[in-house]
């Protein structure tokens, strides 16, 4: 990739850019602080922690509600990682009839309005006569994560050089092989940030899960809509701030573990 | 490398549905409205029968009724307001309970049950909180005024001033004020109270039912009409003696949530467990402890520690909000969007 000669730095495009930020960062300052409120209201009256007790020890509802989204995430992500990366690797590098609308159908959940996608599979559902519960939110979050996933992934394959396969198998590899032993590695980067993608879009996402949501599969998102019709409780704000915190984490630890998968 | 990272992938998604589907097998499911019941009320209750209850949450009924309609069964109890549980005793929605089964049924007061029209008799429902939206004045802005709805006329309050962002209570109140019922399906009647709520409206900053507390609470608006409940929450609790909160004189909407079964509910015998429970005078005090509101139940009106927000007495002047009918609801609905849209 070429560069452009390194300019004078502009001023004007860095002030733009940096009080863009500081705007959109200023809300989450105001939530950190608000959480340390001692009083309920938007006055603040002193520091306190007990917003942070009553998070720990005392919301089993909330923490319910949480359980179920990790549950979704990780299991929707993994099996739309799965499907993906297979998907992906079919369409990138098998010849059959229909392939380019296949390719072209994976994407239509990804452009789609939410909403339509909600009362579709809503209907659908209940069209077939699955009662909902936290398999249809699972069904519904593997099929809004699929097509992140099979793009992530085909991106990957799309760049790396079929001379390696061909090696692979002048060398004697069997298909399996193959996939296993190459084509899997190489792909690893795509492969993750596609499962974390995943695991991302299906901890937030509300409008596809209020649809299919059933008794006992409250998630996190849901949750929080319908506890803030009655003003935002302090225990929110202090689930937010613990949550902003896990994803910088998050986030700063899959940007090491990347680094170390590419470097290897 | 991939490989392992696959199985400790997958062994973490398995562990995670085990450990989400366990527990014990006594379960009854709840969909009740949000922050309705203190969660340690419905933990002592598990650890007395051994039934746990899984709860889900509303914040209106007309998501209950939307998610029970469209295949969210599986529920045992929900919580609908007065009209809904009208709406969906007609729909074949709900279960019979046959209230002669509750020990702690006779707690209620004869009084407030006699004035329910949404389920005459209790045949599908046992009453469980009664409240309604009144209004609070900030008493170091505003003086002078009435305990009547005709505050809403003060244009030397324009721009102070909010109502809920709900057709029933704003035209409820409407009516009231016009000394009509706040379920009047005469269409010269809500022309009429249609024309009042015209008259208020260049007076109010705006239609709003989630965050006028804030700001009233912040000083900004003076006089809003809302739910106690949410206004107090707001409120510093040190300079609570500001707000003035009544109900007018002549009389505004109320409603009362009530215990319903489903029909096709699979935990019958733990549902009637469970609303016997919460009618215990312990359990109903310690609940309206929580809301701050009056209860119902009369026994639990002793053992309340906290000062109800107002008198159930206050609410006699109030009237249930019931059903309207196909017609009287396309009036109600005309009328409201010719106020919020403005032509």
């Amino acid at each position: 990739m070429s560069r452009p000669a390194a300019r004078k730095r502009s001023s004007f495009s860095r002030s733009v850019f940096v009080g863009t930020i500081v705007f959109l960062s200023l809300p989450l300052l105001v939530l950190v602080l608000y959480s340390f409120n001692e009083s309920k209201s938007g006055a603040w009256t002193g520091f306190s922690v007990k917003w942070y007790v009553k998070l720990f020890t005392d919301s089993p509802q909330l923490w319910r509600a949480f359980g179920n989204s990790a549950v979704v995430a990780l299991a929707s992500a993994f099996v739309a990682t799965v499907i993906g990366t297979l998907g992906a690797v079919a369409v990138n590098w098998y010849r059959f009839r229909l392939r380019k609308y296949l390719r072209t159908l994976t994407f239509m959940p990804m452009i789609l309005p939410e909403i339509i996608i909600g009362v579709s599979l809503l209907v659908f559902f209940s069209g077939i006569g699955l009662r909902l519960s936290l398999f249809t939110v699972f069904v519904a979050h593997v099929s809004f994560n699929l097509p992140f996933v099979f793009l992530l992934v085909l991106a990957r394959l799309e760049e790396f050089d079929f001379s390696i396969i061909e090696a692979a198998r002048d060398l004697g590899a069997s298909d399996g092989q193959t996939l296993l032993r190459v084509i899997l590695p190489i792909s690893a980067p795509g492969i993750i940030s596609g499962f974390l993608t995943a695991v991302t879009l299906s901890l937030e996402d509300f409008v596809i899960t209020f649809f299919v949501t059933g008794p006992g599969a409250t998630t996190l998102p849901l949750y929080v809509y319908s506890a803030i019709r009655f003003g935002v409780s302090p225990v929110i704000n202090a689930l937010s701030v613990v949550m902003i915190l896990g994803t910088v984490l998050l986030t700063w630890s899959t940007r090491n573990f990347l680094k170390y998968i590419a470097a290897k | 490398m991939m490989k392992r990272l696959m199985i400790a992938a997958f062994a973490a998604t398995i562990g995670l549905v085990a450990s989400a589907c366990g527990g014990s097998s006594e379960k009854l499911y709840l969909f009740n409205w949000i922050y309705y019941i203190p969660e340690d009320v419905i933990e002592d209750f598990s650890k007395e029968t051994g039934i746990q209850v899984i709860v889900d949450s509303y914040a209106s009924n007309e998501e209950m009724y939307n998610k029970i309609v469209g295949g969210g069964d599986g529920y045992d109890i929900v919580v609908p307001s007065g009209d809904y549980v009208s709406i969906m005793i007609a729909e074949g929605l709900l279960e019979p309970i046959d209230t002669s089964r509750l020990a702690n049924y006779g707690n209620l007061d004869p009084a407030a049950v006699a004035r329910i029209g949404f389920d005459p008799g209790n045949r599908y429902s046992v009453p469980f909180m009664m409240a309604a939206a009144g209004v609070s004045v900030n008493r170091t802005k505003v003086s002078g005024y009435e305990h009547s709805w005709s505050v809403f006329d003060r244009s030397d309050l324009g721009g102070r001033m909010t109502m809920l962002d709900d057709m029933r209570e704003v035209l409820g109140a409407a009516l009231k004020s016009l000394g009509y019922s706040v379920n009047d399906p005469d269409p010269a009647h809500i022309e009429e109270a249609c024309r009042v709520v015209e008259r208020w409206k260049p007076n109010l900053v705006k239609f709003d039912a989630e965050s006028f507390a804030k700001s009233f609470a912040s000083g900004e608006f003076w006089v809003v009409q809302g739910y106690a409940e949410n206004v107090f929450i707001e409120y510093p609790e040190a300079r609570r003696a500001e707000v003035d909160f009544f109900f007018p004189k002549e009389g505004m909407p109320m409603y009362m949530d009530s215990f319903c079964v489903l029909r096709g509910a699979k935990n019958v015998e733990r549902a009637y467990a469970f609303i016997d429970y919460m009618l215990r005078p312990d359990v109903a005090a310690r609940v309206a402890d929580y809301l701050m509101l009056p209860s119902p139940n009369v026994p639990a009106r002793a053992l309340m520690k906290v000062e109800p927000n107002y008198d159930f007495d206050d609410l006699a002047r109030g009237e249930f909000k019931e059903d309207l009918g196909r017609e009287a609801l396309k009036l109600y609905n005309d009328a409201w969007r010719r106020i919020r849209v403005g032509n």
